[in-house]
């Protein structure tokens, strides 16, 4: 990491001497400046709190100067401030679950957007009759789903969204941000009987206890009547954000150290799991070649993918290909953003950083 | 009460040789008269439609006019028992005790026919296409450097009390600061005032407004000119459908219509690795329209979502402004054949001054000069005294002008 030039902290210290504290993480005064704003406005709204909820503080120059030093070891500012918005949403942010990051936001944008496209060119019918099965893997603070949710709700009468997750932790901070966007009013009420959380794990592992995906999926999206045969399982939208960091680039300072530090491994690094199945795949692919088995078995209309990068997008193309060869499968696979314009408009480096891999199945 | 002495100077007299001309005995011209006629005239076969049959736009249009149909019967009322007086009056069979009582009644209907005929005209200007809307009030600092960073802050300040003390409740929609040791050195500032109308109370502040002072940095105690520019912007509301069919920007055939293909939409975020490997906190936004070259960036909050609003919310503010800009110099310019050179004040102008050595602020337009700049400073009763009195000055143009094109019309 590149040296913050003195001139810069002594014009930053003149202007606030917290300012410097926050230049450490951040980087660009104009973005210290924002963050050193953001967590004043917060320190002052919670000194006006009534007492029992505002804490020990003395006042709110020492919260925030307590603030400011957290951040300046590193610490996310998301943790500190406890939300994130994602969408028009406010998403709850607590210690051992995976921030939301903008480019997730983009990625859910342009999922809802792709499946109302495909489902509306399928069954052309008006658009309150139809109904939508969502299913969100691993999905951490449950941002994907609720978003999905507030973004879709208004275009189908039955909706219904899975979000799984292998963390009891994450789980339980999903619903809670459920409540909380339902009580805020940013999610509709329907949502509380609309979106689901459910324990298992995608890797499906047979040495542990908890169920794998495939096990819990027919309780949720089995056409009625037709409970007991595997096949009639079935989902419109399958998204997921797995982790995708390899063990190298978690600590070789790819990854920022706020990131490694303070943010979850298990969201961030897949496990070893000695299986021969995975061996094939390099070791941070591994939840790619599961969800795709999962989306060809689940005659997923459209699948949205988050990888880390290009390469690691251009790895997951060519998996489903290699999968889909044998079968004349009518799908398209494709790694998003990749025109100018989609990569401007969503603040995408134009080769560098996250991208995602979506496929889209036409119905036969 | 104003503690302060006003005097008018004796430009403000000269600005109006033309009205004063065409004034007839009644103190209204004779175009205005029948402009109000044939206005009034509308008014009655609307009326008699709508009794037949309801319909939305219609009723909208009578319901404009029903003040000019208003005032014009108040008119002739006055008029009508002026002739009457008179002719009682005249008559020499009047016994003493009748005349005295009329000749005072007829005092008192001459001494009101002024203001009613002041009302006439005020009703006939064309309401401005934003005057119902809320507004977004715009200050950056212009020639003059710090200094002129410095002054726009106590301009915020300025706009941000007048509005609180008029219940008004501003919200700062934008704040950037210049790089300097303190936080009151603007680089830019937005205000949204969300309340109805708050555009036409705020329009007399667009423009040039100049410091005359001893900046606090000057050793030798001399005195700096600068400048800060003010804009007045319409506000819309988030979705176009509540306006008129005219104000509907989501409307391709309106006038204040963006399209989006012409807007470039670009997140600022700082390139390199993104998603899982880093945590980034921007959220900056950045908006050009491509035809105009207009850019406006939003970064103050922390969900990018809120700041794409925030700037489209600009950056229709600032396309509409400038389109009824260019319609109204376009109308400048038909009018101008009739009024010879007209007084026009564009934003470029510089329209107040404020000159802390003499305690007085200026405004250039009426030449209203207040005497108690802290007052006006912190945005009190001597802002809203000088703002009155460009809202006088402004309507009185606007007559001028309608005057000038009726008479045009006749000519051809």
């Amino acid at each position: 990491m590149p040296r913050i030039p003195v001139s810069v902290l002594v014009k930053a210290y003149r202007r606030n001497p917290l300012l410097p504290l926050l230049l450490k993480e951040c980087r660009s005064l104009d973005s210290a400046r924002n963050e050193l704003r953001w967590l004043r406005e917060r320190a002052l709204r919670d000194s006006r709190l009534p007492g029992r909820l505002r804490g020990s503080w003395p006042g709110w120059r020492a919260r925030l100067r307590s603030m400011c030093l957290w951040r300046s070891r590193g610490f996310p500012l998301q943790y500190i401030l406890g939300d994130q918005p994602f969408g028009d949403l406010e998403i709850l942010c607590r210690r051992g679950v995976l921030i939301p990051r903008p480019e997730t936001e983009s990625y859910t944008v342009e999922a809802a957007r792709l499946i109302r496209q495909a489902l509306a060119q399928e069954e052309p019918g008006s658009p309150g009759t139809r109904s939508l099965r969502v299913l969100d893997l691993c999905t951490g603070t449950g941002c994907i789903a609720l978003l999905l949710h507030a973004l879709l709700a208004s275009h189908f009468k039955d909706m219904i969204v899975l979000g799984v997750d292998l963390s009891p932790i994450a789980l339980n901070l999903a619903q809670k941000n459920l409540d909380h966007n339902v009580d805020k009013g940013l999610l509709s009420r329907r949502a509380s009987t609309d979106i689901h959380f459910q324990r298992a794990d995608v890797l499906g592992r047979s040495d542990s206890s908890i169920p794998a995906v495939e096990e819990v999926l027919p309780k949720y999206f089995s056409q009625s009547g037709a409970l007991s045969e595997p096949s009639a399982t079935r989902c419109d939208l399958l998204i997921s954000n797995p982790p995708y960091i390899s063990a190298s680039e978690f600590r070789d300072g790819t990854t920022a150290r706020s990131v490694r530090l303070f943010e979850p491994r298990l969201a961030l690094v897949p496990p070893a799991t000695g299986s021969t199945e995975d061996a094939q795949d390099r070791p941070e692919d591994i939840f790619y070649r599961r969800i795709l088995t999962l989306s060809i078995k689940l005659q997923a209309k459209v699948t949205v993918l988050e990888c880390g990068d290009m390469t690691q997008a251009g790895r997951v193309v060519e998996m489903y290909t290699a999968m889909t060869s044998s079968h004349s499968d009518h799908s398209s696979a494709e790694i998003w953003p990749s025109t100018e314009r989609d990569l401007a408009a969503n603040g995408f480096h134009p080769y560098d950083g996250s991208r995602c891999v979506i496929i889209k199945r036409w119905a036969r | 009460m104003l503690r302060c002495g006003r005097f008018l100077s004796p430009v403000r007299f000269g600005l109006r040789p033309f009205l004063r001309r065409s004034h007839t005995d009644s103190g209204l011209s004779p175009v205005l008269l029948t402009r109000a006629r044939l206005l009034a005239a509308e008014h009655d076969k609307l009326s008699d439609s709508l009794a037949e049959s309801f319909d939305t736009k219609i009723a909208k249009r009578a319901g404009e006019l029903a003040s000019v149909t208003k005032v014009l019967k108040e008119w002739d009322n006055a008029n009508e028992s002026i002739v009457e007086l008179k002719s009682l009056l005249e008559d020499a069979g009047t016994d003493a005790e009748l005349r005295s009582l009329a000749t005072e009644d007829l005092e008192s209907s001459r001494e009101a026919l002024p203001t009613i005929s002041d009302r006439l005209k005020k009703s006939l200007i064309p309401k401005h296409p934003f005057a119902d809307l809320p507004c977004l009030l715009e200050i950056r600092p212009g020639a003059g450097g710090d200094e002129a960073g410095l002054f726009a802050y106590e301009m915020l300040r300025m706009y941000m009390t007048f509005c609180s003390r008029r219940g008004l409740r501003p919200t700062i929609l934008k704040q950037d600061v210049e790089d300097g040791p303190s936080e009151d050195r603007l680089s830019e500032a937005v205000i949204e005032i969300e309340a109805d109308g708050a555009y036409d109370l705020l329009r007399t502040e667009s423009g040039v407004h100049r410091v005359q002072r001893v900046p606090a940095t000057e050793t030798k105690g001399r005195t700096h000119t600068s400048a800060v520019s003010v804009m007045v912007l319409p506000s819309f509301p988030e979705s176009g459908s509540g306006l008129d069919n005219a104000l509907n920007f989501e409307d391709p055939s309106s006038d204040y219509y963006i399209d989006p293909q012409e807007v470039r939409v670009e997140k600022m975020r700082a390139g390199g690795a993104g998603g899982q490997h880093v945590n980034k906190t921007e959220s900056a936004i950045r908006l050009t329209h491509t035809p105009t070259g207009t850019v406006v960036s939003m970064q103050d909050e922390r969900s990018q979502q809120a700041n794409r609003r925030k700037a489209w919310q600009m950056l229709r503010a600032k396309l509409a402004e400038a389109r009824q800009e260019a319609r109204e110099q376009e109308l400048v310019q038909l009018r101008r054949g009739v009024l010879g050179g007209v007084a026009r004040m564009g934003r470029g102008d510089k329209i107040r001054t404020y000159n802390y050595g003499q305690s007085r602020c200026t405004d250039h337009r009426t030449g209203l000069t207040i005497h108690n700049l802290d007052d006006v400073l912190e945005g009190g009763d001597g802002l809203e005294t000088v703002m009155e009195s460009v809202r006088t000055w402004m309507a009185d143009r606007e007559v001028e002008a309608m005057v000038a094109e009726e008479l045009a019309k006749e000519k051809k």
